[in-house]
């Protein structure tokens, strides 16, 4: 759990030393499950800044909506320090326009774990210093483990801690294993090929096109993304599944060598959808053949992103 | 007509449906519950959750459905409508009385689709009221309640052991026709307990006023405010029952014209061919998907467009709360200049 008092306090200091003009963060949600993205301009509504497990969101998919002269706050866990990382690397905003604010992340709570054991009925919601939490549900009340709580892309995650931040309130926290990453795309990758388009298929004719995933992400920044050109349309819009599979197909290719593993786009998905075991695979494509991993720093440019002059591949030059 | 279901019998009772009639009830998929047709061996799931993820409109107004088959050479056929008889068991009142509102959009003097209508005369609707509320419905704060009879041809109240089944409509006669009459005392019994489940539902926010301050603070700073942290996802309006927005589009290389589910929460919904965009951020968009249902559609039919199902509130990716969106609206001052 990290020092909320330092936070704030670390929050109003660069907001009334004019470091910066707003500070990103969280605040306590309306409902039990579901703290919401906050945006601080003065320290009195500094005051209302909350951070725990359940704050599911990436903060860096709210940096590029923003004027890139704009001096901008931000609460980042590891994922989203490489996340803006990326963002920067790719001219979103000028390193020198950021203040970060790190905070070492034990980990996402995925809501769904705890109304599957607690049902849907949530009246609150404590974090304990032991690890666990309490949930109080019409059902009754619920001590879980948060370790057994944790959303896939956090239970698997390699890089915690914020890698670049200007300031890191908290402990710093072990790295995580490389393995349990491989691990879910060698389940996936290792399936026959029936069984792999089977499961993929599965996951992807769910969808109902919402584009939650695609708007929780932050490196899915453009204008107008693929399936909302019109002319040529690169993919159907409806629900078929050749449409619904184009867009998962395409998403995640989008995402190589962007991606930082956060997951933010299954938290969001409504449908519960599967997806990040495919930016998974492309990650460890990107581990395994270029050693690259993605907003380690903010200017070692991915792979997909480099052109030279004596490109092998002669169409790209 | 009061009519009484044992619970033990309610499975043969479905399945004896199911000779006559396509039954939807709701079922477990992956991780929620969807509205299925039964197959031998269901197991119904309401004890899991209290709404299904996606809302009954599916079942009439599907995500994607082909209009019409075309030719490169200039013939075309019209796709004939669904009139396989339904049975859609165990919709909760708020889902129900959401469809009475598509009624009035799908089925209007002038323009009726001839899908939505020809599928709603195939079905019959059969609502499971709420004993308890939900945490984030608010059916009886916008003109619902946890038994609402709107659109429903039955509902069914537990009374414990058995059922009691209210029938409104001759369709919801004619199921269940083979049922016993409810005594005197399992209808009062049911009225008791209707009446305390309508007590425990609290009033989410005031509705008196609140369409004159919508439309009186349509320019107001507020709705940047009330915006900021939106995604502009879908989620909030494709899982809303009330919402019904789509898009029509010819997918050339199958020879389709398809009309697909759309939002105003989307860029492109409102995205003229000349490229200008009459509302170009999240912020007219949120204020459009409120203004429509507290407003617009107040307007149109004098009836709020939401029918307090909640899932906008329990689904939202950063945890929107519509509710208190309307709370802070109400409190605006009224009187501002119109933009």
């Amino acid at each position: 759990m990290p020092d909320l008092d330092a936070l704030k306090a670390e929050a109003k200091r660069i907001l009334i030393e004019g470091v910066v003009d707003i500070v990103i963060g969280f605040k306590a949600g309306d409902t039990p499950l579901h703290p919401q993205p906050a945006f601080f301009k003065t320290i009195d509504e500094v005051d209302q800044l909350a951070f725990d497990g359940l704050c599911q969101n990436n903060l860096a998919t709210y940096l590029t909506r923003f004027p890139k002269t704009q001096k901008i706050g931000m609460l980042v866990r590891g994922c989203e320090n490489r996340s803006v990382n990326a963002l920067v690397f790719e001219g979103q905003h000028p390193r020198e326009g950021l203040y970060l604010i790190g905070v070492p992340c034990e980990g996402i709570i995925d809501w769904r774990k705890i109304v599957a054991q607690t049902g849907e009925e949530v009246i609150s919601v404590t974090e304990q210093s032991d690890n666990t939490i309490l949930v109080e549900a019409k059902s009754g009340f619920f001590t879980l483990e948060k370790k057994t709580l944790l959303h896939e892309s956090c239970a698997r995650c390699i890089h915690p801690n914020p890698i670049s931040a200007d300031v890191v309130i908290g402990e710093l926290l072990p790295e995580g294993d490389p393995a349990l990453a491989r691990a879910i795309v060698a389940s996936f990758a290792e399936l026959p090929l029936q069984e792999r388009h089977a499961w993929f298929r599965q996951e992807a004719e769910r969808c109902i096109r919402c584009y939650a995933c695609r708007e929780a992400c932050p490196m899915c920044y453009c204008e107008e993304c693929f399936v909302d050109h019109i002319s040529p349309r690169w993919t159907e819009s409806g629900t078929t599944p050749a449409g619904m599979q184009g867009w998962h197909i395409v998403r995640a290719f989008h995402q190589t060598g962007r991606c930082t593993s956060c997951g933010a786009c299954e938290r969001a998905c409504p449908m519960d959808i599967k997806m990040t075991y495919l930016t998974e695979k492309l990650n460890d494509d990107m581990r395994r053949k270029y050693n690259f991993e993605v907003g380690l720093d903010a200017t070692t440019p991915p792979p997909f992103s480099t052109v030279t002059l004596d490109d092998k591949s002669r169409f790209v030059v | 007509m009061n009519l009484i279901l044992k619970k033990d019998q309610l499975n043969h009772l479905l399945n004896a449906w199911r000779q006559d009639y396509e039954v939807y009830a709701p079922q477990s998929l992956q991780n929620f519950t969807h509205f299925l047709p039964l197959q031998d061996g269901f197991e119904l799931a309401f004890d899991k959750a209290h709404n299904t993820r996606i809302p009954p409109k599916a079942l009439f107004l599907p995500t994607s459905e082909a209009l019409m088959k075309f030719t490169r050479f200039g013939g075309y056929e019209q796709i004939p409508s669904e009139t396989t008889p339904r049975v859609i068991f165990g919709i909760r009142p708020c889902d129900a009385h959401a469809m009475t509102m598509l009624d009035t959009v799908f089925e209007q003097e002038r323009y009726t689709d001839p899908h939505w209508q020809a599928r709603r005369e195939a079905t019959v609707v059969v609502g499971l009221g709420c004993h308890e509320p939900c945490q984030t419905g608010f059916c009886t704060t916008v003109g619902s309640g946890p038994f609402n009879h709107a659109g429903l041809d039955a509902i069914l109240t537990d009374l414990g052991e058995t059922l009691l089944v209210e029938t409104f409509s001759d369709k919801g006669d004619r199921l269940f026709a083979q049922l016993e009459m409810a005594s005197v005392d399992q209808s009062v019994r049911a009225i008791e307990v209707q009446q305390a489940a309508k007590e425990k539902m609290p009033i989410a926010f005031e509705t008196e006023g609140l369409k004159e301050k919508l439309d009186q603070n349509f320019a107001s700073p507020y709705w940047e405010e009330a915006s900021r942290s939106c995604l502009g996802c879908g989620v909030c309006t494709f899982l809303c029952p009330t919402c019904f927005c789509f898009d029509i589009v010819d997918e050339a290389q199958r020879g389709e014209r398809v009309r697909n589910w759309d939002t105003c929460m989307f860029r492109t919904y409102s995205l003229e061919a000349s490229g200008h965009n009459p509302r170009p951020s999240r912020v007219e968009r949120t204020r459009q998907r409120l203004s429509h249902k507290y407003t617009y559609w107040v307007d149109q039919i004098n009836q709020i467009g939401c029918t307090g199902c909640g899932r906008c509130v329990r689904y939202c990716p950063v945890g929107l709360d519509i509710r208190a969106m309307l709370r802070k609206a109400h409190q605006l001052p009224s009187e501002v200049a119109h933009a």
